[in-house]
């Protein structure tokens, strides 16, 4: 007599032919197993596995995405080749981030950097803000020079997005790379400056006034002529006086 | 995540100031004694209602707002500041073509005029030089975004319960508005308006030291997978989904009813913390002012597994720093049985440990105000912070963020304020945020 197939099978299963408007009660098997695995790598790679051969698979992408959110949860390095595709595929980019940007293994970053390299210019804002989210040090060369490229072509919202990024990663070449910024458009200009303000500020979390000083400084006297001039100054000038409060108490 | 040896905490220390952090518009008016104005403006005829009287001041001392996101809460809020007459307001945005056009109609009524703007560009109003402020009512998913973005535009924000949708998205937003010294204000009316009779006498010591708490509320959000429809000519579907997941408009994903049994956005993970975070935000709120807990946040959160007999579900239950324990939807059977005890409506319960406690004053809104939005223009005039200041809401939110992640993950907790990370646990940490769409990005 034939083995008859688990519930979680079945689910699966279901899953393949999973859409839109579907009962998403066929796939309840596949959320308590999602939960139940925590701290169980066999059954965590069993069902990685499982993921990676239906993404494998002409599915719907409702059922991409079902897919991707768990993978979020429970994915490793072994599902990062099967995600990786699809960050440069419109339609399933943003769910393969939604993946990959919460898994940490470093192969997750690899993937979101290679693909910065690759991906269509739309697609291009999402692997910076996932790498800035995963404050990707080693991505910050990259997202450099995109900031420098999309500044010159007119590219505001990339250039936005990349400055940004620099300033939430706050490595010391992100914040190198922020100083040798020379935007000429207003929304481009404010977004470094921002960043540049947003990494000071991680340096005196850091407890490195000195560092964050010099930033401060630099705004303060860069700061005639930029748009909204009087903003930045008083930011500046604020972190000026904190900063001089942390020396002084150290 | 692991860090590189050289980067920083993820909480950013930024310097803050409740002076005001920009020179608005009125500001240069006045500096300028009307000269340079006069000198470059178009002819223009003062009217009565622009120099003001006994109770609408004039013109240029009025508060410039606009609405993002008019639909039933931001309707509601759109009609409160229209009826200041220290505000003046020139803009509305939304992404359903009927809601903005009502919007636009409203304040044209209230002034006389066409000269509202609607736009469904929310960017478009934060770009304006001449809008002091905004008030935001969109759902869950673009709190953060439009909040971040308006105070690096250097506008002051009223922004609607409940503030956050991740964990993540908190520091951002008290980041960015101690950056450039806005007034961002959260929006539950009801903290105040409707805890008194428990927030009174516990600020007064009458139950001691609060130990414990009961919450009772819906849960979690869930998973959407209504089916696709024609999205109707009336709506930017794109822009409603905007950072949240592709998927297909049914007007059960997006309407914006107060329900969270599957028939409004409120229901649904991708836009809502679910009954949790949306009514859980004046529960949470008032119980947490009530019992003087704002400038903290949790530091354990118990996951409390149903009985095997099937008759006590799960509950989750949060310690604060202090020792004061919160529970959501503890079974009434495991409750305190002794002790005094503060109950408002069934829905939160305040237990003391009856000892002598000096009364302290309760907190109120700013300027004798007795509304949140008055509250919130007293301060955009004078720089105080509000009374939900953007950093109390987020402190606030953060306790039903973290019993909606208990739930999902069906496991107890430790939470690290100021890494702002899950200690030990590398899954939990995964739920503290979530990729966004394109080109939507923070």
């Amino acid at each position: 007599m034939a083995e008859q197939p688990s519930a979680l099978d079945t689910a699966f299963a279901a899953l393949a032919k999973f859409d839109w408007g579907n009962d998403a009660k066929v796939l309840q098997p596949i959320d308590a197993a999602v939960v139940a695995c925590h701290g169980n790598a066999g059954q965590r790679t069993d069902l990685e596995n499982r993921f990676t051969q239906l993404l494998s698979q002409p599915i719907s992408r409702a059922a991409v995405e079902y897919i991707c959110r768990k993978l979020c949860l429970i994915g490793t390095a072994a599902c990062v080749p099967t995600l990786a595709p699809l960050l440069g595929q419109p339609e399933h980019s943003h769910m393969a981030r939604y993946a990959l940007e919460r898994i940490a293994a470093p192969a997750a970053g690899d993937a979101l950097r290679k693909a910065l390299g690759t991906v269509p210019d739309e697609l291009k804002i999402g692997m910076i803000a996932s790498l800035a989210a995963r404050r990707d040090g080693q991505s910050v060369p990259a997202i450099a020079e995109v900031l420098a490229a999309a500044s010159k072509a007119g590219q505001t919202r990339l250039a936005v997005a990349a400055a940004d990024a620099l300033g939430q990663i706050q490595t010391a070449a992100a914040v190198d790379a922020l100083t040798a910024a020379t935007p000429t458009d207003a929304a481009v200009a404010a977004a470094v400056v921002n960043a540049r303000l947003a990494a000071a500020e991680g340096l005196l979390a850091a407890k490195q006034p000195a560092k964050a000083r010099a930033i401060y400084q630099s705004l303060v006297s860069a700061a005639a002529g930029q748009p909204r001039a009087k903003s930045i100054e008083l930011a500046a000038t604020r972190g000026l006086l904190a900063c001089a409060e942390q020396t002084a108490a150290s | 995540m692991s860090l590189s040896a050289d980067q920083h905490p993820v909480v950013p220390q930024v310097p803050s100031s409740p002076r005001r952090a920009s020179a608005s518009r009125r500001d240069f008016l006045q500096a300028a004694g009307g000269t340079a104005a006069a000198a470059t403006a178009a002819p223009y005829v003062l009217t009565s209602k622009a120099l003001g009287d006994a109770v609408t001041p004039p013109a240029s001392d009025r508060i410039v707002m606009a609405g993002i996101g008019i639909g039933n809460m931001g309707s509601g809020d759109q009609r409160a500041f229209l009826g200041r007459n220290e505000v003046q307001y020139v803009a509305v945005c939304d992404v359903r073509q009927k809601w903005r056009e009502e919007a636009k109609a409203r304040v044209d009524a209230k002034y006389g005029n066409t000269d509202c703007v609607a736009t469904l560009d929310f960017q478009e109003l934060l770009d304006r030089d001449d809008i002091d402020a905004v008030h935001i009512a969109t759902p869950d998913h673009w709190h953060a975004i439009m909040t971040i973005a308006a105070c690096r535009a250097g506008k002051d924000v009223y922004l609607q319960k409940p503030e956050t949708l991740t964990l993540r998205e908190g520091p951002l937003m008290v980041a960015a508005a101690r950056r450039y010294g806005r007034v961002v204000s959260g929006g539950s009316q009801r903290v105040l308006g409707d805890y008194r009779g428990i927030v009174d006498p516990c600020w007064a010591g009458e139950i001691g030291n609060v130990t414990s708490i009961d919450i009772r509320v819906g849960g979690p959000s869930q998973a959407c997978y209504l089916p696709a429809l024609e999205t109707p000519p009336d709506i930017d579907w794109d822009r409603w989904l905007g950072p949240a997941p592709w998927e297909p408009y049914n007007p059960g994903r997006c309407a914006g009813n107060y329900g969270t049994g599957g028939n409004s956005w409120r229901s649904y993970y991708d836009y809502s913390g679910g009954s949790l975070t949306d009514w859980g935000a004046h529960h949470f709120g008032g119980a947490i002012f009530a019992a003087d807990l704002r400038e903290l946040q949790p530091s354990k959160v118990t996951y409390h597994p149903a009985a095997a007999d099937g008759k006590t579900p799960a509950y989750v239950s949060l310690t604060y720093p202090n020792r004061v324990e919160l529970c959501h939807n503890r079974p009434d059977g495991l409750r305190p049985q002794a002790g005094p005890s503060l109950d408002h409506r069934g829905s939160v319960v305040l237990h003391g440990d009856g000892k002598p406690k000096a009364a302290k004053t309760v907190p109120l809104y700013r300027d004798g105000e007795r509304s949140i939005y008055g509250d919130f223009l007293a301060c955009v005039k004078s720089r105080q912070r509000p009374f939900r200041d953007i950093e109390l809401a987020v402190n606030t939110m953060t306790a039903p963020h973290m019993i909606g992640i208990a739930y999902r993950l069906e496991r107890s907790l430790i939470w690290d304020r100021a890494s702002q990370q899950f200690r030990g646990d590398a899954e939990a940490n995964r739920l503290l945020d979530r990729a966004r769409r394109e080109p939507w990005v923070i």
